[in-house]
């Protein structure tokens, strides 16, 4: 064998070395890819079975009206949904019909709510808001009109029922929705079939249209008028409106409505979580006697800890007089009653 | 005022995220003297080079290990405070890119999917793979954000916990871009620069 050929195998088994190493190489990083990728789905793939199982079943407590606790309309419109005389904490829950947070939360948490009351495990307590209010039609009209849709409906019995079919059918910010005849027909869908009821719903959309149009033009402009851009950002609503009335802006419109109601009822809980750690200060808001939740709002099995570690509260609510809870009249107290602390 | 906005705790979840860019920003700090060495898998074809070059290339290693925690930390945060699920998927409807379905799926998958890369990364497995694909979400999260700051949205990120809509003057698009951007940052060390001490990578005989 000639120099050079000897060179030339020594050269060649470098190379098929170097093939061999790379190719070791190559395998090796498949491996740990593989390996990676292994984990990857082991870890998304169970977590998503536990997640959807879990959701699946607090879904099962979800429309089981029939197992429901009485629903007692409160003086300020809300609804306290328990058993007959049950010792548990009290769960508030502020939300607005309106508000894609609020469907979430209900999404997730609304069964669970149902069930621990029906358990007599809580006092869930139905707090209905109007953050929207203030904001341009459509968004404030649907929001005051479902809200006063599903007041009317607490007078037949039906709060949660309604409370429910209002939020599956949520309309998309900004669209118009919550017509008044499909709140009419949902009431039907909810069981309720008085006339009175459609008619409730036509009084208060004719509220809410006049709140949303003539009424907020002229208040907003009387105010601005009279108060700089940032002095009026910082007042409520429920300010501008008692200013309103002092100046001229007439809202005799508004009363004996529904729409009314919820309005007092939004300035009542700003003033009532006016600071600290447990301010109002959006929707969904959830109390458990008086104290805020944070995220764990937004899972059945968060709000069921949360009640869980929770001493029995009380309602700082008194209910409305029975006799005419179920005669669609309108409520006796104008002064939002629970404003006292 | 916040009475207008859907879900409230916005303020307080920037300030979470500030906490947690700020956390980036000092690991680069650090970064910024690792040594611009060409990326190479093969350690054992460097040339020795200057005394400098080479007290770089020794701390190179350390430097990973630090975006690498860092990374995994941020990653693993930001999917702890996106959950429950709902709180998630309000966030992706938010950004009006997908149907409900899809919103509703990716809000369930996104957390576990930046969970697990948060324990590839601290564990050191497919480093460089992982970096990369950590990497490419970063991208996505970017792109995202710049398509709602385009399209006129109002919204929180969800970056770090609920997302949803925000009153107007409380986005913060430029911010949470720019500190996406140094997460990237963080995860293109990763990617291009693999090796680094405590890895399993390492047992396979990887990024030594």
């Amino acid at each position: 064998m000639g120099k050079a050929a000897r060179q030339a195998s020594r050269e060649r088994l470098r190379q098929e070395r170097l093939k061999e190493k790379q190719r070791a190489k190559r395998n090796r990083i498949l491996g740990v890819v593989g390996a990676a990728l292994v984990v990857v789905l082991l870890v998304v793939g169970g977590g998503y079975l536990y997640l959807t199982s879990q959701r699946e079943s607090e879904q099962q407590f979800a429309e089981q009206y029939a197992a429901l606790p009485p629903q007692e309309v409160q003086q300020d419109g809300s609804v306290v949904l328990a058993e007959e005389g049950a010792e548990a904490p009290v769960v508030e829950v502020y939300a607005d019909f309106q508000c894609p947070a609020c469907q979430e939360f209900e999404k997730a948490s609304g069964p669970t709510l149902q069930k621990l009351a029906a358990d007599g495990r809580a006092i869930v307590h139905y707090r209905p808001v109007s953050i929207f209010a203030q904001q341009p039609a459509p968004i404030s009209s649907n929001s005051l009109r479902s809200a006063a849709a599903a007041r009317a409906a607490a007078d037949y019995g039906k709060f949660v029922q309604y409370h429910d079919i209002l939020f599956e059918n949520q309309p998309t910010e900004g669209t118009v929705g919550f017509a008044a005849d499909d709140l009419k027909q949902w009431g039907e869908d909810a069981g309720i079939d008085a006339p009175a009821f459609a008619d409730r719903i036509d009084a208060e959309s004719a509220a809410v249209d006049q709140f949303t149009g003539e009424y907020s033009q002229q208040l907003m402009s009387a105010a601005q008028d009279e108060f700089s851009q940032q002095k009026l950002q910082g007042m409520s609503l429920g300010e501008l409106m008692e200013w309103g009335d002092e100046n001229g802006v007439d809202r005799s419109f508004l009363e004996d409505t529904y729409v009314k109601e919820i309005l007092d009822a939004t300035a009542a809980v700003n003033e009532r979580y006016s600071g600290g750690e447990s301010e109002f200060s959006g929707t969904p808001s959830v109390y458990v006697n008086g104290a805020k939740l944070g995220n764990e709002a937004f899972s059945g099995s968060g709000i069921e800890n949360a009640v869980e570690n929770a001493e029995p509260g009380q309602v700082d609510t008194e209910p409305l007089a029975s006799d005419d809870a179920a005669s669609g009249a309108s409520p006796e107290n104008e002064e939002s009653p629970d404003a006292k602390e | 005022m916040c009475i207008h906005i859907v879900a409230c705790s916005s303020i307080r979840r920037i300030g979470d995220a500030r906490l947690a860019s700020g956390k980036a920003v000092d690991t680069q700090d650090q970064q910024t003297v690792r040594p611009a060495e060409p990326p190479s898998d093969r350690e054992d074809t460097r040339s020795p080079g200057t005394p400098m070059s080479q007290r770089l290339r020794a701390a190179q290693p350390w430097a990973t290990l630090l975006a690498r925690v860092a990374l995994a930390g941020i990653l693993g945060y930001s999917a702890y405070t996106k959950l429950p699920p709902a709180l998630s998927v309000q966030s992706v409807e938010a950004y009006q890119l997908f149907s409900p379905g899809v919103s509703e799926f990716i809000g369930y998958t996104l957390p576990l999917f930046e969970f697990a890369l948060a324990l590839l990364l601290l564990v050191g497995l497919a480093t460089r793979y992982v970096g990369a694909a950590t990497g490419l979400l970063m991208l996505v999260f970017i792109a995202g954000i710049a398509s709602a700051w385009a399209r006129g949205l109002t919204i929180d990120c969800g970056c770090f916990g609920t997302g949803g809509e925000v009153a107007a003057g409380e986005t913060a698009y430029g911010i949470d871009i720019a500190r996406d951007v140094g997460f990237l940052a963080l995860a293109g060390i990763v990617m291009i620069w693999p090796r680094s001490p405590l890895a399993l990578d390492r047992l396979f005989g990887l990024y030594r």
